[in-house]
């Protein structure tokens, strides 16, 4: 009986970066993840027409934060492995692991996104931001390296912590680990939002002109009036304000 | 400079396919593409202040779900692009500034746009998913493989091509008008950067706080405290 190896884990891991290659309207991250699990098949099915099946059922839909869907990756890999070893037994029906799959990614997506996209993208923005007001390279080394600690931790270790908990993973401790650093990050992050429109008021110990100090505070005050509603966007507004600047300068 | 607006194009490239199709690191946000485009053209002033500006309002752009979130990665590209090659061969710091609100705004533009060519990638990419299962069911295992490098050089042409389309309409478009008026331009930048970067900062702040009053009382420690460090000085 075929049993997978740490080295088809880390294969799966290493496809992970592909899994949003074909991101497509009807099925999402469905095809993505079948090119990701592929190892895991490959391993568990020698029969080329019943591997093949297998991989065509894996194209369904599928949509989760793609870093975390590293979790659910090791978490199916598992199912997809005990699947096998009972088959002499009554086999785990198909759509067992579809239903685990889309349970796991719909849990992985509200943790992933408040995570990824609501805390701590903001934050190697603003961090790197800080850096490179004074004309630095820094900001930008600062952003791509401290987002992909994160990042890359959890996408290439997540498969493992899957495999390693199957589908109980979210239950035994992850979630509420991966809530406890959204929340840090959100607190350093309101920090240093703090921090950078201090060195945007007082640049180097010299402070800004009141004009200056004046639009950033209308600025400000516009940003979070307009963050309660989700239309118009953060960029239709600035598209807006750029014009109004624009056409006050001519018309003054 | 064709060697210059080549690289440009190349980067656009990749930071289409780094935005969604392959890995995610972060190197197509605006901050770290305008950096390396700093390097290509030796332009950090212009570059470095109009990728601040486009970073802070990209930092809460999120693609959540299947919403199409605004391009940022080739509109980085083109904006900083843009500021960069039209501040060529001009010395003087209101025309670069002049050229700085000329990029931040056309990458605005861009990304808005941007949408439009997403989409139609997206579809593509429907028949592509049904084509790949229907060789899975017939036994050839390879489609996988063949549909994701269909994907990836898609992802690329785009992001080149409409870099390309983008950077080449607003240089070729801009550049005489930025050079009449870059006094008008340079006096707008100076009321609309700080504006920009207040409703960038706000987003981010809105982010972060998420309805907890603690945080908000962080923040504002927080800038009271760097103020102060930064008006008296470090001990």
């Amino acid at each position: 009986m075929a049993r997978l190896t740490g080295g088809d884990l880390w294969r799966v891991a290493w496809r992970t970066p592909f899994l949003q290659a074909t991101w497509n309207y009807e099925r999402q991250q469905g095809l993505g993840w079948a090119f990701c699990i592929a190892p895991v098949i490959e391993r568990l099915y020698p029969d080329r027409e019943e591997r093949c099946r297998r991989l065509a059922e894996h194209t369904a839909y599928f949509n989760t934060q793609p870093t975390l869907a590293s979790v659910a990756l090791g978490a199916v890999a598992r199912l997809e492995e005990e699947r096998v070893a009972t088959a002499a037994a009554p086999p785990a029906p198909d759509d067992a692991i579809a239903r685990v799959q889309a349970v796991l990614g719909s849990a992985l997506a509200a943790v992933g996104d408040q995570l990824f996209w609501f805390t701590l993208r903001p934050f190697v923005a603003c961090l790197g931001v800080l850096l490179a007001l004074g004309g630095s390279w820094i900001g930008a080394v600062a952003l791509w390296l401290t987002y992909n600690l994160v990042h890359m931790t959890l996408r290439l270790r997540g498969v493992g912590w899957g495999y390693a908990e199957g589908p109980a993973v979210l239950g035994s401790g992850l979630r509420g680990r991966l809530e406890g650093l959204s929340r840090l990050i959100a607190q350093l992050g309101a920090a240093l939002v703090g921090v950078v429109v201090a060195a945007l008021l007082v640049p180097g110990g010299d402070p800004q002109t009141v004009t200056f100090q004046a639009t950033l505070a209308a600025g400000l005050t516009v940003g979070l009036v307009t963050a309660q509603r989700p239309r118009p966007s953060p960029t239709q507004w600035a598209i807006g304000a750029g014009a109004l600047c624009i056409a006050a300068v001519w018309f003054r | 400079m064709i060697e210059r607006f080549l690289l440009t194009l190349i980067l656009g490239g990749i930071a289409a396919l780094d935005a969604t199709p392959i890995a995610q690191t972060m190197l197509s946000q605006p901050l770290v593409t305008g950096t390396l485009l700093a390097v290509v053209w030796g332009d950090w002033r212009t570059a470095l202040e109009t990728a601040v500006v486009l970073q802070v309002l990209a930092a809460t752009t999120a693609p959540i779900g299947s919403r199409t979130a605004e391009d940022y990665a080739v509109g980085g590209v083109v904006g900083v692009g843009t500021a960069v090659a039209l501040a060529a061969g001009r010395p003087f710091a209101f025309t670069q500034d002049a050229c700085a609100l000329t990029g931040v705004m056309v990458g605005l533009l861009c990304a808005t746009i941007g949408v439009v060519p997403l989409k139609w990638q997206r579809r593509r990419n429907e028949s592509l998913a049904r084509w790949c299962e229907e060789r899975l069911r017939s036994g050839d295992g390879a489609a996988l493989v063949s549909a994701h490098r269909a994907a990836i050089v898609l992802a690329f042409a785009v992001g080149v091509a409409y870099c390309a389309a983008c950077l080449g309409a607003a240089v070729w478009g801009l550049n005489a008008f930025v050079g009449a008026e870059s006094l008008k331009l340079g006096h707008a930048w100076r009321l609309a950067q700080p504006l920009w970067l207040g409703i960038g900062l706000a987003q981010a702040l809105h982010a972060f706080v998420q309805r907890r009053l603690s945080r908000v009382a962080v923040f504002g420690a927080a800038l009271i405290a760097a103020w102060l460090v930064l008006i008296v000085g470090t001990p």
